[in-house]
């Protein structure tokens, strides 16, 4: 069978059976209560949280390297200047007398400061083609160079649980996009949901998607029936978990400890993000994406289009801080991006492709209030390729650590979640407690 | 396709009709496969391949009532001018208003038309948000509709989409919203059977284009004009409330010259990437550099809304651009070259034959198929009317093992929908732009996904919008790679349900802006005998290519139980089917 043919039937019946759920099974309160006790009693609780910046964001904006000269020399239209008082909010919030966060981003400083989030800065690939589209697959196939790896590394890592596997629910790996992402993509079961608001049929349409004779008639089975037996069994299991989601949309569908997400699409996927492991549906990964990040011209500096751009990402990261409370002991949030951007300005006030950029950790276990990694200084002669910030932490030593420490992969496992590449834990820049 | 079971009356011929109408049109209408089966199928390949042949006058004067569509350059671009010009207007006024805010406004005029986000200046763009030019975008998208829909010249429509996607422009950007009107009309359609080298200078050339991966603004670094030195200090000074880090003068002094401008890689990367080379296609970062460097001084006239060459803002010094030196002095002539280096590099050939294969033939073509359309673009110098042919007349094209093999896209599931069940598509002429659109993440004026019911030229319920929430809004993709030729992209369960509820929106009419009526598929047939009312639905709908899951689920549905008497309901079978698995391939 066609390989496309399989992917879609597979992950169509899995999306088939919320249809015309509702009345055909007993009081919600009574399963939910039963699935999360067994969640909670067979199954790892804890939970990753992936979060793309797609379009290369600029690194040395979100966390400036204020105490480096060669910063200033670069970006002499488009740089935040150094915390001060005669700087004021234009200046950077200083970290550890070094580096400095951008203005824009400080909803994330008390983060910061209270020891929940750490930053790991010149971080990156070693791949040097600048390509977005090529740099962004790779990274999420957990590879620098080899496009013959088509799962994604996330993907690799659900299969690396066998453990977790047996509970798992379809809720186990969400993406909150509208197709499912390459870090996803693979032979374990994900779902791709751009808004929980509007998930699931419209309208009254429940005779027609069930048929006259019940649900087995209808949309649902004309695909499911086209499924062979082994996915039959895991559409049944997913009937329940998408059924869930019914009660989950209902029950946590506001923000909890006051928390306030930003417009637009960003904040929206982090508060359903939040609802769903709120909901105790199963989630094990779960993904966003933003992008905006392209800054070719026009950037700006402690104000202006990155600004205000890196503002909603900070207060989206906070809010879903905030928003999970307690739950945050169990969440490592990790954020992403392809590449960094050149350290000079170009002739638009922007910046062009660069190399190395900064990820952030947030979580209960990070070891937070921290600028990870080696700086290898903006200085000419240690710029990558003479142009751009070199990388110093390889992003699969991140994503190791995080497998590692957070999930407990063994590191025997490591080579099937990355081929290509010794993940090392002696290169683990140790953000993660234990 | 395996596990498809022909009907037993289906000839392979008429399979073979099928699979070509699939790819090279928007699927076929209630009585096409008849019409190719009449004409021969040569002959139709051949007839589509000649769009001048055929006439389409019908589908021309419909599309010619979008009055924004008609305007020249010019008008074009003063229309975004008179919008920007009213934006500033109200910004001073608001700033006016709002004591100790002084000096906000410079950063608009700089930031091109997009108005600053965020809560504070919510309000602001409220009051701002007359943008007449966003009617623009309605009424490309209602044109590339009616013609996907409605036109005669199916495979002339189906190459700008191709090419239009290639050459991706998001209208989202500033005034590529009106700029990409001139992209559609004037750049990818008189280009699509020439040749590539046209094509490609048309879109280096294009406002649209210029705008959108920045080369207008890729300049090479010189010396401020005093004009350009008082602008500077204004920015810092008045924009950024600092003074000029670079500003060593000291009072009294006169003004030292400042270095203004540089290049921009942004074109010269994607041109290579996306437009010709392709990513594995040989080139470094030094060759993006020196194509930047090439490109410098390519720029927008925006008072016409045209291209302009600016020999003061070129780098006229000497360059080597993939081993070909290029000297100096060469002014607009170092982009031609550029383009010539790049149109013969066998690597373009290659890339454009791959592309086009993913389109026509599968997701992944035969490697030899991909290297002979590759040799056809080489020895025809990217004649795209032979590479096209080439690829349509190739036996691979035809090859049964591919026959549904593709997943339609977003476009081609709902207007394929259109045309099958036969409905008519009432192309309204979009309400002028008056309601408020706020600037959401990724900085356009256009908010997608949550905003869309209330962009007014998007209304709720057209197609338009059900194409948007199918995960492709038009015009509108944002990474300059445009929508992946992989169809396998499209493949997700959320998208799936998405694609239900559109079937069940359009044969529960629901659609504001197209007529659905079943009777029109069931001319003749007796809605009291089911089971003809069903054979008729799969055979103008699914044109026999139905599974045996999907047959049984058609019949309970349409067929009473025995000692019932049920009347069928066509609307819901035709729902059924168009969310029926086999629908959404081609």
């Amino acid at each position: 069978m066609n390989i496309n043919r399989r992917i879609f039937l597979k992950q169509g019946a899995l999306s088939f059976i919320c249809l015309g759920s509702g009345p055909f099974w007993g009081p919600g309160f009574l399963r939910q209560a039963a699935f999360a006790a067994d969640l909670g009693s067979s199954m790892s609780n804890k939970i990753l949280i992936c979060i793309f910046q797609r379009g290369a964001v600029d690194g040395l904006s979100m966390v400036v390297p204020y105490g480096d000269p060669f910063y200033y020399q670069n970006r002499q239209e488009i740089s935040v200047g150094a915390p001060s008082q005669a700087a004021g909010d234009a200046g950077a919030l200083d970290l550890d007398g070094y580096f400095g966060l951008h203005p824009a981003m400080a909803p994330l400083l008390p983060l910061y400061k209270q020891g929940h989030l750490a930053a790991i800065q010149a971080c990156g690939s070693p791949n040097a083609s600048r390509s977005h589209f090529d740099s962004q697959d790779l990274m999420e196939s957990g590879v620098d160079e080899d496009k013959s790896v088509q799962e994604g590394w996330l993907n690799r890592l659900l299969g690396c649980c066998p453990e977790d596997a047996a509970k798992k629910t379809a809720f186990r790996a969400v993406s909150m996009t509208s197709v499912v992402p390459r870090s996803l993509q693979g032979p374990e079961d994900s779902l791709a949901i751009r808004d929980l608001d509007t998930f699931g049929l419209a309208g009254d349409s429940s005779t027609l998607l069930a048929g006259p004779t019940g649900t087995t008639d209808g949309f649902e089975s004309m695909y499911g029936s086209a499924v062979d037996t082994v996915l039959h069994g895991t559409a049944r299991e997913s009937f329940d978990a998408l059924d869930l989601l019914k009660q989950a949309r209902t029950a946590h569908s506001q923000p909890s400890n006051g928390a306030v997400y930003p417009q637009g699409n960003f904040g929206r996927n982090l508060k359903q993000i939040a609802q769903l492991i709120k909901a105790n549906v199963g989630v094990q990964v779960a993904f966003a994406e933003v992008d905006g990040w392209d800054t070719h011209a026009n950037q700006g500096g402690a104000k202006g289009q990155l600004a205000t751009r890196l503002g909603s990402f900070a207060q989206g990261l906070a809010a879903l801080h905030q928003d999970l409370g307690d739950r945050m002991a169990d969440v490592v949030v990790v954020t992403m991006s392809e590449f960094g951007r050149a350290v000079h300005q170009n002739g638009n006030r922007g910046t062009d492709h660069g190399h190395g950029t900064c990820f952030f950790a947030l979580g209960g276990s990070v070891k937070g209030g921290k600028v990870y990694g080696d700086w290898p200084t903006l200085s000419p002669d240690k710029l990558f390729q003479d142009r751009d910030l070199a990388v110093t932490t390889d992003f699969r030593d991140v994503f190791g650590e995080i497998c590692a420490k957070h999930f407990g992969v063994p590191m025997s496992a490591m080579p099937q979640l990355f081929p290509h590449y010794a993940v090392d834990a002696q290169r683990f820049r140790n953000f993660y407690t234990a | 396709m395996a596990g498809l079971i022909q009907a037993q009356d289906a000839t392979s011929d008429r399979a073979e009709i099928v699979h070509v109408l699939n790819r090279i049109t928007f699927g076929p209408r209630p009585g096409d496969v008849e019409k190719v089966e009449q004409m021969g199928l040569r002959n139709y390949i051949e007839q589509q391949l000649h769009p001048e042949s055929i006439d389409d006058s019908a589908v021309e004067k419909d599309v010619a009532r979008f009055e924004l569509l008609q305007m020249s350059p010019q008008q074009l671009s003063q229309l975004f001018l008179e919008d920007t010009k009213r934006f500033i207007k109200k910004q001073k006024e608001k700033q006016a208003a709002d004591a100790g805010q002084t000096g906000q406004g410079a950063q608009a005029v700089t930031s091109e038309a997009t108005p600053p986000a965020g809560g504070g200046t919510m309000n602001l763009i409220n009051q701002a948000s007359q943008w007449r030019s966003v009617a623009a975008i309605g009424q490309l998208e209602q044109a590339k509709l009616v013609r996907a829909v409605d036109s005669q010249r199916q495979l002339q429509e189906v190459l700008v989409d191709f090419w239009g996607n290639h050459f991706n422009v998001d209208v989202k950007k500033g005034p590529d919203r009106v700029y990409k009107i001139i992209d559609d009309r004037d750049v990818i359609r008189p280009h699509i059977w020439g040749s590539f080298r046209d094509l490609l200078e048309a879109s280096a050339k294009s406002p649209a284009m210029l705008f959108y991966l920045d080369n207008a603004s890729n300049t090479v670094q010189r010396d401020m004009t005093p004009l350009e030195q008082e602008m500077r200090e204004m920015y810092f000074q008045k924009t950024l409330g600092i003074a000029d880090p670079e500003n060593t003068t000291q009072p009294g002094e006169p003004m030292k010259t400042k270095k203004q401008g540089g290049i921009n890689e942004n074109y010269a990367r994607e041109i290579m990437e996306l437009h010709t080379l392709g990513v594995d296609g040989g080139y470094t970062q030094q060759d993006v550099q020196e194509v930047a460097r090439c490109f410098t001084g390519w720029t927008i006239n925006r008072m016409a809304g045209e291209f302009i060459f600016r020999p003061r803002l070129h780098d006229n010094g000497a360059k080597v651009v993939l081993g070909h030196e290029i000297p100096a002095g060469g002014g607009i002539q170092d982009g031609e070259t550029v383009l010539d280096i790049l149109c013969a590099s066998p690597a373009t050939a290659h890339h454009i034959a791959l592309e086009m294969c993913q389109r026509f033939v599968s997701d992944n073509p035969p490697p030899s198929l991909v290297e002979r359309i590759a040799g056809v673009f080489q020895a025809t110098n990217g004649n795209l009317s032979q590479v096209t042919e080439a690829i349509l007349t190739s036996p691979e094209f035809l090859s049964p093992s591919d026959y549904g093999n593709k997943i339609k896209s977003p476009l081609e599931f709902a207007v394929s929908a259109v045309r099958a069940s036969d409905s008519t598509l009432i192309a309204q002429q979009p309400p002028p732009f008056d309601k408020l659109v706020p600037a959401m993440e990724g900085g356009g004026v256009m908010g997608r996904g949550q905003v869309a019911d209330r962009i007014s030229h998007r209304p709720r319920q057209s197609l338009n919008w059900h194409i948007l929430e199918l995960g492709e809004p038009l015009f509108a993709c944002t990474p300059p790679t445009g929508y992946k030729e992989v169809s396998s992209t499209w493949v997700s369960p959320g998208a799936l349900i998405e694609r239900l509820n559109f079937a069940m929106a359009l044969t529960g009419q629901e659609l504001s802006d197209v007529v659905f009526d079943p009777q029109r598929i069931l001319d003749g047939i007796d809605v009291d005998h089911p089971e003809d009312v069903l054979n008729r639905c799969v055979t103008t709908l699914l044109q026999n290519n139905i599974t045996d899951a999907t047959r049984k689920v058609l019949e309970k549905t349409a067929l009473p139980a025995p000692g019932e008497s049920q009347t069928v309901n066509p609307s819901k079978l035709i729902a059924l089917m168009i969310g029926s698995p086999e629908f959404q391939r081609k």
